[in-house]
């Protein structure tokens, strides 16, 4: 017992992280039609640019390496979308994925240039101390990424359903057409949405390099195929689904870890969401025709 | 309210051509309505009726003609969120509501070119008067109301942008008969407060009892216009869409 909530706990931070890259990836992908490969890259320049900035303001602790990455992988993203997503827009869906996929590249081996193929220490924004809650025990550092991504997740919610601006991301969802002839100007709102994603991913990667203790200049690529699978399985229907699905993934890896093998974790998981996607095609919640 | 020929109409369409790739769906259409007016463009399935109305929205591009509001502005150089703004609201074919969203955010989202919340709020609350049955049901998602209640949150989502030119695609389509006679009359009361509609339809019988104009569209070229008790009279209306006996 003790270790299956043990292993429920670990699962639920790896999952909300799963969750904040799959969420980005949803936004993207439902909003401005396109299968963002860089986006997990996006993740990894603000792991880097959250280190920089530890390393730069030493005492400005995890709040300003957070808005480090924040900016960082905002600006990034933005760039992006400005200088590749945006002029491929109205293109087949194939030939954006290409486009970000040479992003990611051009990313994982940039920063590979600049700080070596190998990972690198992250500096200690939170101490390495244990907490025990009841019979389950995690890091401070543990606690705090899965506090973080659930707020960034809540805050997502929140954008979409309670605000001008987020009713209109969840109009152009389903029916871009009509939103615009409501007056929703679809270019400015997809920038939204990408910069929203970015600097979202922006302030886990900091909690993320914390939690572990080190930045790679290809940490992208563990999340990014995951991130995907979820997006896919959840369907675009309900941006929460896909969060939810991720944290599904997450507690699903820790338990096959946990009960069967380390070594089968990958494995069962992806057939596990690949049985599901047999059984519901659209996905679990449903998609919209695109 | 016809126009006296010093006012220059609401909207104005000359010349207008829209292909869809090689293949040409609207030839050479022109026609114009003025404020206040309730004008009908008959035609069969695919004469080219929606391509005219998305053309007008800024959703389509064409190959030729112009789009004058007011007489000198140029749509075909705005952008659609911008010619929303001009007061040019949408009822969608087939409704085309936001399935997901609640009754209530599709309303809101109807007003989203009032940046004013009260106002907007007061416009829904005016809806929900004037439609108690979505009053009701505005926590509930759209997509699981009936057809006539999702026609009645399209025209809603209309009119709480406040517009001087109502664009109806087939309001009638795929509804109930009672239901039909429903639309058409609020069609009627909505023209009655001074909103300008141009309407596509293919129910020439109901459209023709409530237009002050009509024009008959086949395949992308108006070949009849008049006043649509004239237009009603006409041996090719009769045929394709009265049965012989309106
Ligand atoms: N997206 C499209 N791609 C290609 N052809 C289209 C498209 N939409 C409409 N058409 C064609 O254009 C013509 C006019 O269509 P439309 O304007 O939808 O007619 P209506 O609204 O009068 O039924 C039809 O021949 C139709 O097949
Ligand atoms: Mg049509």
């Amino acid at each position: 017992m003790d270790l299956f909530l043990q292993q429920i706990a670990n699962g639920l931070i790896i999952g909300s992280t799963y969750a904040v890259v799959a969420l980005g990836f949803a936004l993207a992908f439902s909003v401005l039609r396109v299968i963002h490969f860089a986006h997990p890259d996006v993740f990894m320049v603000g792991m880097f640019a959250g280190l920089v900035t530890a390393e730069t303001f030493p005492f400005g602790g995890l709040a300003l390496a957070m808005l480090g990455g924040l900016i960082g992988a905002g600006v990034l993203g933005y760039a992006i979308e400005r200088t590749v997503i945006e002029p491929l827009r109205g293109r087949d869906v194939l030939t954006t994925l290409i486009a970000t996929l040479g992003v990611a590249i051009m990313l994982q081996n940039g920063m590979a240039l600049i700080v070596g193929p190998d990972p690198v220490p992250y500096p200690p924004l939170l101490p390495r101390r244990f907490l025990d809650i009841g019979p389950v025990s995690v890091t401070v550092r543990q606690a705090a990424n899965l506090g973080i991504c659930l707020l960034l997740l809540a805050f997502v919610s929140i954008y979409v359903r309670g605000t001008r601006i987020g009713r209109a991301t969840r109009a152009i969802a389903e029916r871009p057409d009509v939103a615009a002839a409501f007056g929703v100007d679809v270019a400015r709102v997809c920038q939204a949405t990408i910069v929203v994603a970015s600097a979202m991913a922006g302030i886990a990667a900091v909690s993320v390099g914390t939690l572990y203790g080190s930045a790679s200049a290809f940490v992208g690529l563990l999340y990014g195929l995951k991130a995907f699978t979820c997006m896919l399985v959840a369907g675009n229907r309900y941006f929460e689904g896909v969060a939810a699905v991720a944290i599904f993934l997450g507690v699903l890896e820790a338990l096959v870890t946990g009960y069967v093998s380390s070594s089968l974790r990958d494995a069962v998981a992806f057939l596990v969401l690949i049985g599901v996607l047999y059984f519901r095609p659209n996905g679990l919640f449903g998609s919209y025709q695109t | 309210m016809r126009g006296n020929g010093l006012a220059p109409p609401l909207l104005a369409i000359e010349g207008l051509a829209v292909s869809y790739g090689a293949v040409p769906a609207v030839e050479g259409v022109s026609l114009e309505i003025h404020p206040g007016e309730l004008r009908v463009i008959l035609g069969a399935n695919g004469a080219g009726k929606t391509t005219i109305i998305k053309t007008v929205l800024g959703l389509l591009r064409p190959r030729r003609g112009r789009i004058l509001l007011d007489g000198t502005q140029d749509l075909l150089r705005c952008r659609p969120h911008q010619i929303h703004r001009m007061g040019i609201a949408w009822v969608p074919e087939g409704r085309q509501l936001w399935s997901t969203l609640t009754v209530l955010d599709n309303l809101r989202l109807g007003g989203f070119r009032e940046r004013d919340e009260t106002v907007v709020a007061r416009r829904i609350d005016e809806m929900f008067q004037r439609f108690p049955r979505l009053g009701e049901r505005r926590n509930q998602i759209s997509g699981s109301l009936s057809g006539g209640e999702q026609q009645m949150v399209a025209i809603a989502r209309a009119l709480v942008s406040g517009p001087r030119l109502l664009l109806m695609d087939e309001p009638s389509l795929g509804l109930a008969p009672l239901v039909v006679r429903d639309v058409f009359a609020l069609v009627k009361e909505i023209n009655a407060m001074g909103i300008a509609i141009l309407m596509v339809e293919q129910n020439a019988r109901q459209a023709l009892k409530v237009a002050d104009w009509a024009y008959l569209l086949e395949t992308g070229r108006i070949v009849e216009s008049g006043p649509a008790a004239e237009v009603a009279g006409k041996e090719s209306v009769q045929a394709v869409f009265l049965g012989g006996h309106a």
